[in-house]
């Protein structure tokens, strides 16, 4: 009984700190899901923080980042994340119409909606995907190879993608070599240079004159803040009279969508879902507020799937979310494994059974909600005035920097930092060029790591 | 005030002298505080491998503090406005959307609740002016407007 006691304590414990670390990310535009979830996990992951507050401490992090990056997004119209883009021209739309508050409001209502039906739902999905686990452990190098494949086409880069995925898997299997024979083994830095690729490239770009005149700017940035209205008494307004009953309706049925269609890129399931609903609605200041709700409910339900289903049902990192951001729940050498020979696993997916994630991933939803969502409904203007006028951009890079260049030396010394360097100058480059985006570079990370492996082995 | 050294990096803009002294400040800040730590609990916890993440742990804290240190130090190079609801702007939003797949449609067939939003918003004059067709008639009598909405559906 102390046990289970102990158990649940750190749980509910890692699950604050997690919310409310991540509700103060979301307020910084442009704070990426993987370059922040990932570290920081993977840093719980190491400090040998007990199984049960690892995963709260994920889960509130990924849901109450998808609420507070509401308040850029609505107030003053930049992204306040990779998943928030989806959401600029709704909210811009409303923004114009003097009405900013109202995007919020709908957002982090379908946000709160979609989150607390995707646990429940991801959970009775990877039950019903559980027996074919074996078999798919057993095929798990080419089903790697075939997703790398299928998530390298749909990316914006398309064909180009596909054939990139040769000489970046070429580059990351030299570098492994490389390292192999100074006794160095990394995983971590791979997954931090594909992440910050594109600050990395941003910075090299600077040095260079004519990227530089490139990128020369006259003046500031000017950003509109918008004004806050509030509607309500009290605390803590309830999402559903917030969204009206069909939005309500059309945030539940998305958000059941896309908690089964855990294998495709959370971006693209929430344009496409939101273009679904869109097209169903005649009056057009409707459409605005039931889309924005929509997409949003889709941010928050495709991240719990998409790291839910994989841990539970194989514990091998399958989906676009599950290889990024949530990468540390399968892989966290030493703590965390996965054999690339066998199949192999030693995470989160032996630690817990699904009742557990069920009990556990309701508690860090429940947990987010009571953090974020009051915070994001009332405290909205004077966060977002906050950053903007009082944050860097120049701040926000010193941090990251600062970051690769503890996480490199950490794991593998000056080897480790050349690693972060030379994967995110490629994968940065490739990505502005040929759009061969961060998820595609999971994968071809994955590929390297496991089907390569089978590959050799069947034509060696 | 002129700057002629703005630069767009990674999504906003930075001053290029400011960034590099903050990319210092975040360097020294964080690497300090990991060796330094790294160097004083080798001693000092038992194993090894938990002393290096610890030393990870102060390191990032670290990084966050030389973040903060350059906050402070360089000021955003943004204009933020309060941003107040102009009208032009407003019959701007209605053009475009004017123009996009599914129109404007027609306020009768929204639910109440949403037309009380609204009303609330102060909003339900400018979509109702907005209307395709006949403003009068939308107007007055909810029945035939609903039947040329539907009519109008079938056309488009």
């Amino acid at each position: 009984m102390d046990a289970l006691f102990d158990q649940v304590l750190v749980a509910v414990l890692m699950g604050v700190i997690g919310a409310v670390v991540f509700s103060a990310i979301g307020l910084i535009s442009g704070s990426d899901e993987t370059t922040t979830l990932a570290p920081l996990t993977l840093l719980v992951v190491l400090l040998g923080v007990p199984a049960a507050g690892v995963f709260t401490f994920f889960l509130a992090g990924a849901v109450a980042k998808h609420m507070t990056h509401a308040v850029p997004t609505a107030l003053l119209g930049i992204p306040g994340d990779t998943m928030a883009t989806p959401l600029m021209r709704e909210a811009n739309f409303l923004r114009n119409l003097g009405v900013p508050h109202i995007a919020l409001r709908k957002m982090i209502s379908g946000a709160v909606i979609a989150a607390l039906v995707a646990v429940p739902l991801a959970v009775l999905f990877a039950v019903l995907l559980a027996p074919f686990g074996d078999a798919i452990k057993q095929a798990a190098p080419w089903v790697f190879l075939a997703a790398a494949t299928t998530i390298a086409y749909f990316s914006a880069g398309r064909w180009a993608s596909v054939l990139a995925l040769l000489p970046f898997v070429l580059v990351i299997l030299a570098l492994q070599t490389l390292t192999g024979q100074h006794g160095v083994k990394l995983s971590v830095s791979y997954f931090l240079g594909i992440a910050i690729g594109p600050l990395i490239a941003a910075l090299f770009a600077m040095l260079a004159p004519a990227e530089r005149a490139r990128m020369k700017r006259g003046e500031r940035r000017t950003f509109a803040l918008s004004p806050d209205v509030k509607g309500w008494g009290g605390w803590f307004p309830n999402p559903l009279k917030v969204l009206d009953r069909r939005q309500a309706g059309w945030t539940l049925a998305t958000a059941t969508v896309s908690s089964a269609t855990f294998v495709f890129s959370p971006v693209a399931m929430t344009v496409i879902l939101g273009e679904v609903v869109g097209s169903r609605i005649k009056h057009a200041y409707h459409r605005l507020t039931t889309v924005i709700s929509v997409r949003n409910g889709v941010t928050e339900s495709t991240y719990i799937a998409e790291a839910l289903i994989p841990l539970i049902a194989f514990g091998l990192p399958l989906s676009p979310v599950a290889a990024g951001p949530a990468a540390p729940l399968f892989n966290a050498p030493p703590r965390f494994t996965v054999d690339s020979a066998s199949g192999q696993v030693n995470n989160l997916h032996n630690l817990l059974s699904a009742g557990e994630f069920l009990a556990f991933g309701m508690l860090a939803v429940v947990i987010a909600i009571l953090i974020a969502y009051p915070f994001s409904m009332n405290f909205a203007h004077r966060a977002a005035s906050f950053v903007s006028r009082r944050i860097s951009h120049e701040a926000v890079i010193a941090t990251f920097v600062g970051l690769i260049l503890v996480i490199g030396l950490w794991e593998g010394g000056l080897l480790g930092l050349l690693v972060i360097l030379t994967v995110g100058l490629l994968g940065g480059f490739l990505y502005r060029f040929i759009g061969f985006n961060i998820g595609v570079q999971f994968m071809g990370y994955y590929t390297a790591v496991l089907s390569v492996p089978a590959i050799v082995a069947l034509f060696g | 005030m002129a700057n002629d050294n703005l630069y767009e990096v990674w999504g906003d803009t930075v001053d290029s002298r400011h960034l590099l002294a903050a990319i210092a400040i975040g360097a020294a800040c964080s690497l300090g505080t990991f060796f330094l730590a790294e160097h004083l609990l080798t001693g000092w916890v038992e194993s090894s491998q938990m002393a290096r993440a610890y030393a990870m742990l102060l390191g990032i804290l670290g990084s966050l503090l030389g973040g903060g240190v350059s906050a402070c130090l360089f000021k955003p190079k943004r204009h933020v406005v309060e941003h107040v609801a102009d009208p032009a702007w407003r019959q701007q939003v209605i053009e475009e959307l004017r123009s996009e797949y599914g129109g404007i449609g027609q306020l009768s067939d929204l639910p109440q609740e949403v037309r009380n939003e609204l009303r609330e918003l102060g909003l339900d004059r400018l979509f109702d002016e907005a209307e395709p067709g006949s403003e009068a008639a939308a107007r007055t009598s909810t029945s035939t407007s609903t039947s040329t909405a539907t009519l109008k559906r079938g056309t488009a």
